[in-house]
C-alpha cells in the first residue's frame, strides 16, 4: 500500500513545515555559542569520539537537533576532532509520525520480531521511509553540516534509512570541518531483517582522503565479513568509522564478532558508535569504542577506549596515531599475503554463491 | 556426531618417545575421541627433548638445527604418530613439523587415519615476518579431507590470522577446521582474532590445539579449545570446551545437526556480497 492518499500528502506538508530550514537554523543559532571548536588535525595524531546514543522518539525534530548538538558539544569538550554517531540515527524522527509510540506499546515483542508492521501489515518499512525520507534528508543534512562547521570537526552523522530513487538504503554520512559533505557509504552487507524490510544494499566500499586521515564508513553488519576490512586495508584506509544498531540483548561474545577481530585481521583504527535502548519492541545494545591493532595498544587488548554500559548513553574518546599505524604496516610482524592461493580458489568460490 | 579432543602437550612427558606415547595413549583412552589434534611445533619439541638439537639456545637456532635433522627425524615422528593413530583407532593430527622438499622448507601438519595411513597433509600458506626471514616457503593449497564422515580442512600456525584461509575452506564445504598453533605467552590476548573469529564468520567447527610450554627460549601459552558458532553454546561464547589448569586438553562432541540449524537460521555465507568485492580485492581476483 503506497502512502499517497490525500491525508498522507497533507500530513507530509505538515512534516515539511516543522522540519523547515529556517526553524532549524534559528534553533541551532540559539544553541551554538562561540565556545570551543576542535583543533585542526595535524596529520598524525587525532582525537576521536564514538558516541553511544540512547534512542528515543521525538515528535518535534528540534528536540532531536538539541540531542545531536548536546552530544557533539560533549565530544568537543573532550577534545574530539572526529565524532561518530550510530547506525539508524534517524529512527528517532519516526516519532513525528502519528501513532508510532502507540504501535510500539501495543505490539508484543514476539510479533515485532516477525514483522515490524503487525498493526498495519500492508505497509512496509521501506514505504514508511519513502514517505518520510524526503522530509528528513534535507533536515539531517542541514543539522549535521551546521554542527560540523560550527565546531570545526569531522562529523560522521551516523547512518540513516533514506530513499534513493526506487531504493531504500542504509547510508552513512561524513561531514568535514567546513560543513561540506565529504562522502557517503551505503551499507553493503544487510541483516536478514533489513532485507525483509525492503532495504537495498550498496555495491562498493568507498574511501575518503581527508586532513584527518583516510577514512572509510562501513556500516554495522559490514564488520561481520573480513572482506570489508581487507578491501579497506588494500585501499589504504587508516580509520574505519562503523555505526552499529544491534537489535539483540548484549553479550560480550556476540559483540566480539564485529569490529575487533576485523581490526586485528586488517590493521587500521576502528571507531564504533552504537545505538542503544528500546524502540518498537526492539532492544538495541552495544558498547561504543575505539579499537586498534593489539600491537598499537599498550595493554595488548586492541581497545583504546570503550563505553562501560551496553545499554545507556555514553562516549568513548581516545587519541589515535596514524604514524604508528603506518610504521606497523610497513614491517608487520605476522601479516602476509598469498595471491596465488587466493586466485586459485576465491574467484570460483565467490562465483558459486 | 563426532568427538574431538585438542591437546596443548603441557605436562606431557616428551623426554622419551615411549613416555610421550604412553601419556597421549592414556588421554586417548580416557577421552575416547574420534579426532585428536596436537599443537604446532610438536615435532621440534620432541626432537629437542630427545637431545638432537643440543648446543642451540635460540628458537631460530632450534629451527635451523631441526631442518638439518628433519629428514631422518621426520620419519621417526611420522611413524610414531601413525602408530598412535592406529593403536588408538582415531584420526590424529600430529601437530606440525618442518620439512624440506625440492630445495624449499615448509611448515606442515599431518593427519593420520585410524588405519595409521596419512589421510591429509597441509602446508602453512601464510608466513610471519620471522618465518619469511628464516626461509620458509608458503604452501599453495587448502584441501579438504574426511574425518569420521565430516569434511575437514587444516590451518597451520599463522594461517589462523588470515581470514582468507577459513573462507576458502568454508566455501569449499568444510564443516570442521583443524588448527595446530603456537602463540607466545605475551600475545595470548589476540587469540580470539584467530580461529575463534574464523569460526564466527564461517560457522564451521574448529579444533584448536595450541602449544603450551617452552621451546628454544620461547614460552608458548595460549589455550586449546573446541569451538563452534556462538549460538551453539548456552553462554554464547562458542567455546564447547577449553583447556583448564593442569589438564592439557579440551574435548567436546560436535552436534552437526545443531550447527546446520544455526547456519539455516542465520545464513552468513549466503549474505556475502561478491559483487562488491570484485575489482576491489586485486589479490583475490587478479
Amino acid at each position: 500500500m503506497a502512502l499517497d492518499g490525500w491525508k498522507e500528502r497533507l500530513y507530509r506538508q505538515y512534516l515539511y513545515w516543522i522540519c523547515r530550514p529556517a526553524r532549524l537554523k534559528r534553533r541551532l543559532a540559539a544553541l551554538i555559542g562561540k565556545g570551543k571548536t576542535a583543533p585542526p588535525p595535524d596529520g598524525q595524531h587525532l582525537r576521536v569520539a564514538a558516541l553511544q546514543v540512547e534512542i528515543e522518539l521525538f515528535k518535534d525534530p528540534l528536540d532531536y537537533a538539541d540531542m545531536a548538538h548536546r552530544r557533539v558539544a560533549e565530544a568537543v569538550a573532550a577534545g574530539a576532532q572526529l565524532v561518530a554517531f550510530p547506525e539508524d540515527n534517524n529512527l528517532s524522527l519516526l516519532g513525528m509520525l502519528p501513532g508510532v509510540e502507540e504501535m510500539g506499546e501495543a505490539v508484543s515483542e514476539d510479533a515485532v520480531k516477525e514483522s515490524v508492521e503487525p498493526a498495519a501489515p500492508d505497509i512496509t518499512v521501506a514505504e514508511v521511509i519513502r514517505y518520510i525520507g524526503p522530509v528528513l534528508a534535507p533536515f539531517l543534512d542541514l543539522l549535521y553540516s551546521t554542527l560540523a562547521a560550527s565546531y570545526g570537526l569531522y562529523l560522521m552523522a551516523g547512518s540513516f534509512l533514506l530513499p534513493d530513487g526506487e531504493r531504500v538504503v542504509n547510508r552513512s554520512f561524513l561531514y568535514g570541518p567546513n560543513g561540506e559533505l565529504v562522502g557517503t557509504q551505503d551499507k553493503v552487507h544487510l541483516m536478514p531483517i533489513e532485507i525483509e524490510w525492503g532495504i537495498s544494499g550498496g555495491d562498493e566500499f568507498r574511501l575518503f582522503e581527508t586532513a584527518a586521515g583516510k577514512i572509510a564508513l562501513p556500516v554495522c553488519m559490514d564488520a561481520t565479513y573480513f572482506e570489508t576490512f581487507r578491501i579497506l586495508e588494500l585501499q589504504g584506509a587508516e580509520i574505519a568509522v562503523l555505526p552499529i544498531a544491534n537489535p539483540e540483548p548484549y553479550n560480550y561474545w556476540l559483540a566480539l564478532r564485529g569490529i575487533w577481530p576485523r581490526i586485528q585481521e586488517s590493521p587500521l583504527y576502528g571507531i564504533k558508535s552504537a545505538l542503544v535502548g528500546n524502540l518498537l519492541g526492539f532492544e538495541f545494545t552495544g558498547r561504543a569504542g575505539i579499537f586498534a591493532p593489539v600491537e598499537l595498544t599498550a595493554d595488548g587488548s586492541g581497545v583504546l577506549a570503550e563505553v562501560d554500559s551496553p545499554e545507556k548513553e555514553g562516549i568513548a574518546v581516545a587519541e589515535i596515531d596514524l604514524g604508528a599505524l603506518a610504521e606497523l604496516r610497513r614491517d608487520h610482524p605476522w601479516r602476509d599475503s598469498n595471491p596465488a592461493l587466493y586466485r586459485r580458489y576465491m574467484p570460483r568460490l565467490y562465483r558459486s554463491l | 556426531m563426532i568427538r574431538a579432543a585438542v591437546f596443548s602437550l603441557g605436562g606431557i612427558r616428551t623426554g622419551k618417545i615411549e613416555d610421550y606415547a604412553d601419556d597421549l595413549s592414556a588421554y586417548f583412552r580416557e577421552l575416547q575421541p574420534d579426532l585428536a589434534v596436537l599443537p604446532a611445533y610438536s615435532s621440534l619439541l620432541l626432537c629437542a627433548a630427545s637431545g638432537r638439537l643440543q648446543g642451540e639456545d635460540s628458537f631460530n637456532g632450534y629451527c635451523k638445527a631441526f631442518v638439518r635433522e628433519a629428514k631422518g627425524w621426520n620419519e621417526i615422528y611420522l611413524e610414531l604418530h601413525s602408530e598412535l593413530a592406529r593403536d588408538n583407532k582415531l584420526f590424529l593430527v600430529a601437530g606440525t613439523t618442518l620439512e624440506e622438499e625440492g630445495g624449499k622448507v615448509y611448515h606442515s601438519a599431518y593427519c593420520f587415519g585410524p588405519d595409521g595411513e596419512i589421510c591429509a597433509r597441509q602446508r602453512q600458506t601464510h608466513l610471519s615476518r620471522e618465518e619469511r626471514a628464516f626461509g620458509l616457503s608458503r604452501g599453495g593449497e587448502l584441501s579438504l579431507f574426511e574425518v569420521a564422515g565430516m569434511k575437514a580442512g587444516f590451518l597451520v600456525g599463522n594461517d589462523a590470522r588470515h581470514p582468507e584461509t577459513g573462507r576458502i575452506l568454508a566455501l569449499k564445504g568444510a564443516a570442521l577446521v583443524i588448527h595446530s598453533g603456537a602463540i607466545e605467552s605475551g600475545a595470548k590476548r589476540v587469540q580470539p582474532a584467530g580461529i575463534w573469529a574464523q569460526v564466527q564468520q564461517n560457522q564451521f567447527w574448529a579444533a584448536e590445539a595450541q602449544l603450551k610450554g617452552a621451546l628454544g627460549g620461547r614460552s608458548f601459552g595460549a589455550s586449546s579449545a573446541v569451538i563452534g558458532p556462538c549460538e551453539i553454546t548456552p553462554d554464547l561464547s562458542g567455546y564447547l570446551a577449553r583447556e583448564s589448569e593442569g589438564r592439557p586438553f579440551a574435548a567436546a562432541e560436535l552436534d552437526e545437526d545443531g550447527r546446520l540449524r544455526i547456519k539455516k537460521s542465520y545464513p552468513l555465507l549466503k549474505l556475502l556480497h561478491p559483487a562488491a568485492y570484485r575489482g576491489r580485492l586485486p589479490e583475490l581476483y587478479g
